[in-house]
């Protein structure tokens, strides 16, 4: 069950529908990088043990680096999703 | 970028996913921050502030005329909708984790072993009205709500909370507010202060609280909240981390305190998120606290008068996109005639911006980035 937090809930692109069709994209692009995140801890255990198990990923901190480079992609990640909220703006810069 | 929240017993410990989700959040917050948002003044100077003179034949005035041509424009309202699902998904990934977590973690909270602090809960508390309308920046329940016997999930959604949405920016334990103002402020500036006995109103978790038991070990420290989920949260998490705090559930408007009983009352971000007749009432109780000689200090974000109109009106989004209903109304108001009238004397009343950051310098040379504003009295 989902906690909703009370308080009206404004309205920003042409209807509440468009509204939640973004915020499901946005959501599914979370559960990406989510997927991804795990992902990279599976392929990093992999190159280090060759070995595989739940509690291994679970257990699993990234150092100062990979944190780093982890959230490089994440920007570099979002920025792509994005690109075309930014898109309207360059043109603008470029007038 | 992101440091690591200091991981004290009462912390909810993520899982790797729930970890990769709430990073999620703070990459997402860090992107529109830094390359949607300042947008909206590209296009404020391009398209929104034309098309307003091209009506009126002059430029706008305030930041409601502001807000006038750019609620038209995709740009901002794309903007607002990322900004506002971002808010979303922060709680919703915070609370994920403190609900898996929640029946262990009011085990932890009732683990009192060798108290040094106590916490006093009120069963008949009344949550005043202003804080039930809506329930605050988006999160779900607010600073008050109990979803269950012994809940401390209030608490634990904000301590984590608080971290994810600053991208740690208050530091390990979320402590700069309180931190700035004992280092950056009381210490350097009033050396031979010694509050024998603190308030902090409106405490919270009790983040901005603890650095008052360090500053000044010998004074006895009391904290007041609203929420009784956030006090147990609060009380058991000045345990684990080992000072020793008086939390109670108390309205700061009124409290039971007897008269000039405190040498210090303080508040950290407080005043915005009540009406302004109980900022008055807030003025009024910390003069009734305050001994002869003792000093007020409430900190917040900047007011309207410090800020140009473009950025009042960036600052004014959180009103009605997240759930602020009083951050406005409070930012319009002059608070050295509240202070005034609420018996301070006009040359003991002063604004200051103490410089912010003292978590940093305790780590690394590098130290403040900006300020806290506040504004305080003695008596």
């Amino acid at each position: 069950m989902t906690k909703i937090a009370k308080g009206k809930r404004p309205v920003y692109l042409e209807n509440p529908q468009t509204d939640k069709l973004l915020a499901i994209v946005m959501a599914l692009t979370g559960e990406v990088s989510v997927l991804h995140e795990r992902l990279d801890t599976i392929e990093r255990l992999l190159e280090v043990k060759g070995i595989l198990s739940a509690t291994e990923i679970e257990a699993y901190e990234p150092d100062a680096k990979v944190t780093k480079e982890r959230e490089q992609w994440r920007a570099e990640y979002i920025a792509r999703v994005l690109r075309v909220v930014q898109e309207e703006l360059e043109t603008l810069n470029q007038s | 970028m992101m440091d690591q929240q200091f991981q004290h017993a009462m912390l909810p410990q993520p899982t790797h996913d729930e970890l990769a989700r709430q990073n999620f959040v703070q990459s997402l917050k860090m992107h529109i921050f830094r390359n949607i948002s300042p947008g909206n003044k590209v296009i404020y100077e391009k398209l929104g502030k034309p098309k307003f003179e091209q009506e009126h034949q002059r430029p706008p005035q305030n930041r409601y005329e502001i807000r006038e041509v750019m609620q038209h424009e995709p740009y901002y309202r794309w903007t607002s909708a990322l900004k506002r699902i971002n808010q979303e998904m922060l709680w919703d990934a915070v609370n994920a984790n403190v609900d898996r977590q929640l029946p262990e973690l009011i085990e932890r909270s009732k683990d009192k072993g060798n108290e040094l602090g106590t916490l006093t809960l009120d069963p008949n508390f009344q949550i005043p009205t202003h804080q039930k309308a809506v329930d605050i920046h988006c999160m779900p329940g607010g600073y008050h709500s109990e979803f269950t016997d012994d809940d401390v999930a209030a608490g634990a959604t904000y301590d984590r909370g608080a971290y994810v949405y600053g991208l740690g920016w208050l530091g390990p334990l979320n402590d700069d507010m309180g931190l700035s103002i004992v280092q950056n402020y009381l210490l350097p500036e009033y050396p031979d202060f010694r509050p024998r006995k603190i308030l902090d109103m409106g405490c919270s978790v009790g983040n901005s609280t603890l650095p008052y038991t360090d500053g000044f070990p010998d004074a006895e420290v009391h904290a007041i909240d609203v929420g009784a989920s956030m006090l147990r949260y609060a009380h058991a998490r000045a345990e684990a981390l080992g000072k020793r705090v008086h939390f109670s559930q108390q309205n700061a408007e009124h409290t039971n305190f007897p008269d000039e009983s405190f040498d210090l009352v303080v508040s950290h971000i407080l005043l915005h998120e009540i009406p302004p007749p109980s900022v008055r009432k807030v003025m009024q109780e910390s003069y009734r606290l305050l001994a002869p000689g003792g000093m007020m200090i409430h900190v917040e974000a900047p007011l309207y008068r410090h800020m140009d109109i473009y950025t009042q009106f960036i600052y004014d989004w959180e009103t009605a996109n997240n759930n602020e209903p009083f951050w406005s109304a409070v930012r319009d108001l002059d608070l050295v005639p509240l202070a005034t009238e609420a018996g301070f004397a006009a040359d003991k009343v002063f604004e200051k911006f103490v410089p912010n950051g003292a978590w940093k310098a305790k780590v690394s040379n590098s130290g403040s980035q900006g300020t806290w504003f506040v504004v305080a009295a003695t008596k």
